[in-house]
């Protein structure tokens, strides 16, 4: 027992027997967060940011620093389940910020209309760096950690130029531009955990070589069979920090590429990370995210049990999946991105914060391709067309006929592996700026 | 004599020479045999019975509920459907033999202020997925909702009063109860001098200062479940409090029981107990396997007697031909009647092999 009563921390709370007192931990005080921070130099009035080489705050006129209060929590950081009441609040989150919010910065009184789903926000007129903290929507589900930024603006330019040289079909004056503009996001994720047990049974292919005697000509004879045979088993796969981009406003194709993010990471939420770059709320809500996680871990778990079977000939199979100890946390993750034009085209590019991944699109120099698709085809092209013109000369000088079928064949060999390289090559191209 | 003038009837102190069982003993039932092991009959106690703890009278007394005729009725019942019962074990028998008796029980009131902690857990439920996947027609997908248990750490403070909280008065009482059932505790009716024409009474052979170490768990088990009510929760663990006791008053209360036996096999008497107020039966149902044994006997008899005729006939046969048939018809009946003789010793040993039956 304790000994001095009631122990710290503990607070009143209601009784439904008189007679009897009952005292609970006291909540968590919500901290009580200003509606709008702004982040400016104690020592200098100048704005600070977040400083992605010190991990803290600094003043880039006086050199101030101020350090980060949270740690590094990991895995380890808080996750949610998935409560009837949680899954109301998200359902209720729905619909929020269809109306734009105006702030007024406080600095130079200048007024700027933001977009739903923006939680930061610098001056244009002035460079005040600001955190959103209370319009922001979704308040109820607010983003509880984040990955802070390891990849310094200034790194972007040079793996964007590395980037584009190492691909041959990008025009050679974009390998020589000089690409800036990187603009620092946090990016809106959802992270499921969750362990999937399935039973699953199938009939699996064996092939077998038999023996039977074929008394028309008298001999033994080898014949392969396949032979069915029922097979099941269980599987058990724990799925840890799953990640499921949070908006739909950026391109699918890009995030994919780039969302290899270390949830070892994980910060705890504090409005310091967010000083100096933007932040976009999460416009997919929970339950939807929550079923794209659920199919991408049935689609794994069903693959281990494939994987299971003693062959890989498979038919009639089925299966049945539990899904237990399901969590998730709202995180926001790290990018930057730029747009930068060629031939009056814009382009758009990201940067994993945290890895430097990089993902973009890239216009292609199809003069370039063209010209090696033609290089590719042409040998098989010509040995093809000689070999018709020998077949056509060895109807009246037979001997030709024999030089027409040394040319041909590895003519059309040629034309068909030219063939194919030449269609990957344009292929490749055509999805150099897909989105 | 004080306290057993308050019986309101003359009364006799009686003792077991066999098990120590003390009774209270109406002077015209004198003398009784003890219900208890059934060896003996009951002496009256020659040692200074003032002297004898837990004399006085009870408060209380649970009244018989369960009359003689269904009493009567449950006993033929238990007697009923054992194969080669022991002779011993048949409704006349036993009906004869039942005593109604009283055991004794404590109740104790009293007042508890104390601080508890203990971990309180609220059901929530949380919402999960179950799927099932065939190549015929893929992915369906069902939603269901699971209850689990949020646990939360609370203290408090208590000051609160209990009563009738039970402890028993017998060491035995324990085994008792599970034999035949807990008593319901809200029929008791004061104790009147009419309760002993109708029973004998069992007296307590645990002071209240050592049925106390029964009486803490029970408080605080009730006081666990009010802090859990009080909390608001729905479950409680891990209860730990630091009570003071104060005001407590003890209270004897009487709870009716029918008492009587059969002989087994080796003479031993095997009590049947019967609950007084909800007539559940307990005890041993057991066959006799010297009955069953003594019919194998006499079916293995008949079996010797009929194969030696027929061997008779089979020699007369070599004389008569025809009776070489009747003969060999009769070996084989007679070894299908020898191998039946194991049925009777099969069936008792088998209905043996059952648990101890409670109706």
């Amino acid at each position: 027992m304790t000994e001095t009563f009631p122990p710290p921390g503990f607070i009143p709370t209601a009784s439904a027997i008189p007679g009897i007192a009952v005292y609970a931990p006291a909540p968590e005080e919500a901290e009580a967060l200003p509606e709008i921070i702004e982040f400016k130099c104690p020592q200098c009035q100048a704005m600070t940011a977040y400083s992605v080489a010190d991990g803290g705050l600094r003043c880039t006129y006086c050199g101030y620093y101020e350090p980060p209060t949270r740690t590094i929590v990991g895995k380890s950081a808080q996750e949610f389940e998935f409560t009837v009441e949680t899954l109301a609040v998200a359902s209720q989150a729905h619909g929020w910020g269809e109306a734009r919010q105006e702030v007024q910065c406080q600095n130079c009184n200048a007024r700027a209309t933001l977009p739903p789903g923006r939680l930061t926000h610098t001056c244009p007129f002035c460079g005040s760096n600001r955190v959103l903290q209370q319009d922001a929507p979704q308040d109820g589900l607010r983003p509880r950690f984040l990955i802070p930024f390891k990849i310094e603006a200034d790194a972007c330019g040079p793996i964007a130029q590395k980037w584009l040289g190492s691909s041959w079909m990008v025009p050679k004056a974009l390998k020589q531009k000089a690409l800036a503009g990187f603009t620092g996001i946090y990016l809106p994720y959802w992270t499921f955990d969750a362990v999937t047990q399935a039973e699953w049974k199938a009939e699996v292919g064996h092939r077998e070589t038999r023996r039977r005697y074929n008394s028309s000509t008298k001999s033994w004879e080898s014949h392969t069979v396949t032979v069915w045979r029922w097979e099941s088993g269980r599987v058990r796969k724990f799925f840890d920090d799953l990640l499921v981009p949070g908006t739909a406003k950026i391109s699918r194709v890009l995030l994919n590429t780039l969302q290899d993010y270390d949830t070892q990471a994980l910060v705890a939420y504090e409005p310091q990370y967010l000083a100096g770059f933007l932040a976009q709320a999460y416009d997919i809500q929970l339950e939807k995210a929550w079923e794209e996680g659920r199919e991408a871990m049935r689609d794994a778990t069903r693959s281990a049990c494939r994987g299971q079977a003693s062959t890989s000939q498979i038919r009639n199979f089925s299966m049945a999946l539990d899904f237990s100890e399901e969590s998730w946390r709202y995180v926001l993750a790290p990018v930057y991105m730029a747009v930068y034009q060629y031939n009056g085209q814009p382009y758009q590019m990201m940067v994993n914060g945290q890895t430097g991944a990089i993902a973009g699109q890239r216009p292609v120099d199809w003069n370039k391709v063209w010209l090696v698709v033609g290089a590719v085809a042409a040998p098989g092209v010509l040995l093809t067309l000689v070999g018709l013109l020998a077949l056509i000369l060895g109807m009246v000088l037979p001997p030709a006929l024999g030089a027409a079928a040394v040319l041909l064949v590895p003519g059309v060999v040629l034309l068909i592996i030219g063939g194919i390289i030449a269609f990957s090559i344009v292929n490749k191209a055509r999805r150099m700026d897909d989105v | 004599m004080s306290e057993l003038a308050g019986w309101e009837t003359e009364v006799l102190i009686t003792v077991c020479p066999q098990c120590d069982w003390r009774y209270i003993v109406p002077v015209a039932k004198a003398p009784l045999r003890c219900p208890h092991c059934f060896a003996t009959n009951l002496e009256p106690v020659t040692e200074d019975v003032e002297k004898l703890p837990y004399l006085r009278p009870p408060e209380l007394v649970t009244p018989f509920t369960v009359n003689k005729t269904t009493a009567d009725h449950r006993i033929t019942e238990f007697a009923s459907g054992i194969p080669y019962a022991p002779r011993d074990l048949n409704p006349e028998m036993l009906r004869s033999r039942v005593q109604p008796l009283y055991l004794p029980m404590w109740l104790v009131d009293g007042d508890v202020a104390a601080t508890w902690e203990a971990e309180v857990g609220f059901d929530y439920n949380v919402v999960s997925h179950q799927e099932r996947y065939s190549d015929g027609s893929g992915w369906a997908t069902r939603e269901v909702e699971e209850t689990r248990i949020r646990w939360e750490p609370r203290v408090g403070q208590l000051e609160r009063g209990y009563d009738n909280v039970v402890a028993p008065a017998l060491e035995q009482h324990a085994a008792l109860e599970k034999a035949v059932g807990a008593y319901k505790l809200g029929d008791a009716a004061a104790y009147t001098a009419g309760t002993l024409e109708t029973a004998i009474v069992r007296l307590p052979d645990r002071a209240p200062e050592a049925a106390w170490t029964d009486a803490a768990p029970a408080f605080q088990a009730a006081a666990s479940e009010e802090c859990r009510q009080a909390a608001g929760a729905d479950h409680i663990r891990q209860f730990r409090w630091s009570p003071a006791y104060a005001g407590q008053n003890w209270t004897l209360l009487l709870l009716p029981l029918y008492a009587t036996y059969y002989l087994d096999d080796e003479g031993q008497p095997r009590p049947v107990l019967i609950n007084g107020q909800s007539g559940r039966v307990y005890g041993v149902r057991r066959a006799s396997m010297q009955r069953a044994q003594r019919t194998a006997l006499i079916i293995v008899a008949v079996a010797a007697i009929l194969f030696l005729l027929s061997l008779i006939a089979g020699v007369a046969g070599l004389a008569v031909p025809p009776l070489l048939v009747v003969g060999g018809i009769g070996g084989v009946v007679a070894l299908c009647i020898g191998l039946g003789a194991i049925i009777p010793i099969f069936r008792a040993w088998q209905f043996n092999r059952k648990p101890i039956e409670i109706l």
